[in-house]
């Protein structure tokens, strides 16, 4: 197994209420690990806190050093519900993500032809001076992808990236994280489609009133009893002919 | 990554070209002779020049027309248009609303009371102490607006509530001081108006202190407020805090607005038609514009003071009335054309 980030004994509590209970977990670099779980599973907490943003107890770890609580990394994250400047265009709002690595304001050559290129690969090239407001729900997540490539980050957090879109730009926008992952760049989403989750990210964990039921590899996990019980049995886990799992909501019966 | 499709386009281009700044500057200094050379005495411009640079230039009425009164007033109106301008700008950028206006957070009607209550109170001379009061009115209401909204900066929205609550308090404090002051009412209404006439050195020098060193601080920081658009997770993860980066922003904005309003009065619309231009005109959001903008504030200002002047000379219209009048129709024009431009 290569090099990981090492979840131990993480805690995060807001005022009495416990939000992430006790959770021990290795996050390994490189690969795109998604996580599922009912709502209020504690999952966009889990980001904030790999973010730096909540206060927690416990320790996540990376190469033996505690480097979330300080942004030490170079970490990219990409809200469900993102603020969009009023006025700004594509380009202004992916250049935002060079700030990190070039420092504010800067615009170098390098940054430029960066910029470009990110535009490129997300399909945004061309309605780059479009205002960014106007973009359709599909363009605004790759313009929200653009900026966390631009920032050329080592570990990228995603907030139900598809949650908003329709198939095809589910797709396509998961398309575009892959790209991500083959740059070498550490993933870590929520999404509420299992189907979806299973087909692209290599690791899944199952979370579940703020605890970890289950991670591993996807194959492993789909087809796991703890997934079920995360969604109270209320899930079917069917398996195509090519092998790929599918995973539907069971019907209630009276 | 591939770069197939780089060649059909032209590149994405600078995000803020500084030439830009750059001409505002030159036009500020055009502006800022047109205004002192203008008048019932006309002041020719290599004479001016000669005169600012002690050499033999203007003598007697003349020399005091262009040092006692044209200048100093020239002055005024660039540094309170460049305040108001770039607070404006700072407000819309930290409130993340294109409406907000260096006046929102309770510094208008602060300064209004603070003014009346100095006009009530001083009997004869009331000049002397109008801009002492109107400041500390001013600072008084925006700090009681961030005591009360308690966390203040965790939700910017709950600021501008309070500020909001602040200033109708303060403004009716101010009415009731009014009615029962009636010999008060003229004087306050001409100061609400704004006026620049009442320009000379001594609030030049005190107030200049004060608008440069809030620019000074904002400018630093302007590359940095762009973060402050996104949400506060966002900024975070470019490096940014974000409550910090406000309140340092939010200090800066209100110490300029505080100064500019105490030197002048109540000169609306400057704060939200001068960044709105600046932006529309040049297809950019970006903070890094502040520098432009507070030029093209100073500019803005300095030349609907020289209309103020001249379109009724001798007499005198409220500077307030021409930044709208004029501001007003320019500014829906920048508008439209923006929004058929991307339509």
């Amino acid at each position: 197994m290569s090099k990981s980030i090492k979840v131990k004994d993480l805690t995060v509590k807001i005022g009495e209420r416990t939000i992430l209970n006790d959770i021990t977990l290795d996050i390994p670099h490189g690969q795109w690990t998604c996580l599922v779980g009912p709502n209020g599973a504690g999952k966009t907490t889990f980001l904030k806190v790999l973010l730096g943003v909540r206060e927690y107890s416990g320790s996540i770890q990376d190469e033996g050093i505690e480097v979330f609580r300080n942004h030490k990394r170079n970490v990219a994250f990409v809200p469900q519900q993102p603020e969009i400047p009023t006025g700004m265009s594509v380009a202004e709002y992916v250049s935002l993500g060079r700030s990190k690595v070039e420092g504010w304001g800067v615009e170098s050559a390098r940054s430029r032809s960066f910029i470009e290129e990110v535009l490129i690969q997300t399909q945004l090239y061309g309605m780059h001076e479009r205002q960014i407001a106007q973009l359709s729900g599909g363009e605004m997540q790759r313009a929200l992808i653009a900026r966390a490539l631009a920032q050329e980050p080592e570990l990228i957090l995603l907030d139900e990236p598809t949650s908003a879109l329709d198939l095809h730009h589910q797709i396509s926008v998961l398309n575009n994280i892959e790209l991500l992952k083959t740059e070498g760049v550490t993933v870590i989403s929520t999404m509420h489609d299992i189907t979806l989750a299973a087909m692209y990210a290599e690791r899944i964990v199952v979370m579940h009133e703020g605890k970890v039921l289950l991670g591993g590899k996807a194959s492993d996990v789909i087809h796991s009893a703890e997934l079920r019980t995360a969604y109270d049995n209320r899930i079917n886990v069917f398996t195509l002919d090519s092998g790929r799992p599918v995973i539907v909501a069971r019907k209630e019966e009276n | 990554m591939t770069s197939d499709n780089k060649n059909q386009g032209v590149g994405i281009g600078q995000i803020w070209n500084w030439q830009i700044t750059a001409a505002c500057a030159l036009i500020l200094i055009a502006v800022a002779f047109l205004a002192i050379s203008f008048g019932p005495i006309h002041l020719g411009f290599l004479d001016i020049i000669k005169t600012l640079l002690g050499m033999n230039g203007l003598e007697g009425q003349q020399r005091t027309v262009l040092l006692d009164l044209r200048l100093p007033r020239m002055i005024l109106a660039a540094l309170v248009g460049a305040a108001l301008a770039t607070s404006g700008a700072v407000y819309q950028t930290v409130f993340r609303n294109p409406l907000a206006d260096p006046y929102l957070l309770g510094a208008a009607s602060g300064a209004g009371l603070g003014a009346t209550i100095a006009i009530t109170n001083a009997g004869g001379n009331i000049y002397g102490w109008l801009p002492v009061f109107s400041f500390l009115g001013a600072t008084l209401a925006v700090l009681t607006s961030f005591f009360i909204s308690g966390k203040f900066f965790a939700e910017p929205n709950t600021l501008l509530l309070s500020g909001i609550a602040v200033g109708s308090f303060a403004t009716a404090v101010q009415t009731y001081l009014q009615q029962r002051h009636s010999n008060a009412l003229r004087p306050v209404y001409s100061w609400i108006l704004g006026e620049l006439t009442v320009a000379n050195w001594s609030i030049i020098s005190w107030s200049s202190i004060y608008i440069f060193a809030s620019l000074a601080v904002l400018i630093s920081i302007s590359k940095k407020l762009d973060g402050l658009l996104l949400s506060d997770e966002e900024s975070f993860s470019l490096g940014i805090n974000p409550n910090r980066l406000r309140m340092i922003a939010v200090a800066a904005a209100t110490l300029a607005t505080a100064t500019a309003v105490s030197a002048s009065g109540l000169i609306g619309f400057v704060g939200i038609v001068v960044p709105h231009l600046v932006r529309g005109l040049t297809h950019r959001v970006t903070n890094r514009s502040l520098a432009t903008i507070a030029l093209a504030g100073a500019a803005f200002l300095v030349l609907a003071d020289l209309g103020a002047r001249s379109i009724l000379s001798p007499a005198e219209l409220p500077i307030g009335v021409i930044t709208a009048f004029v501001g007003a129709p320019f500014f829906l024009f920048v508008l439209r054309t923006r929004r058929v431009s991307h339509s």
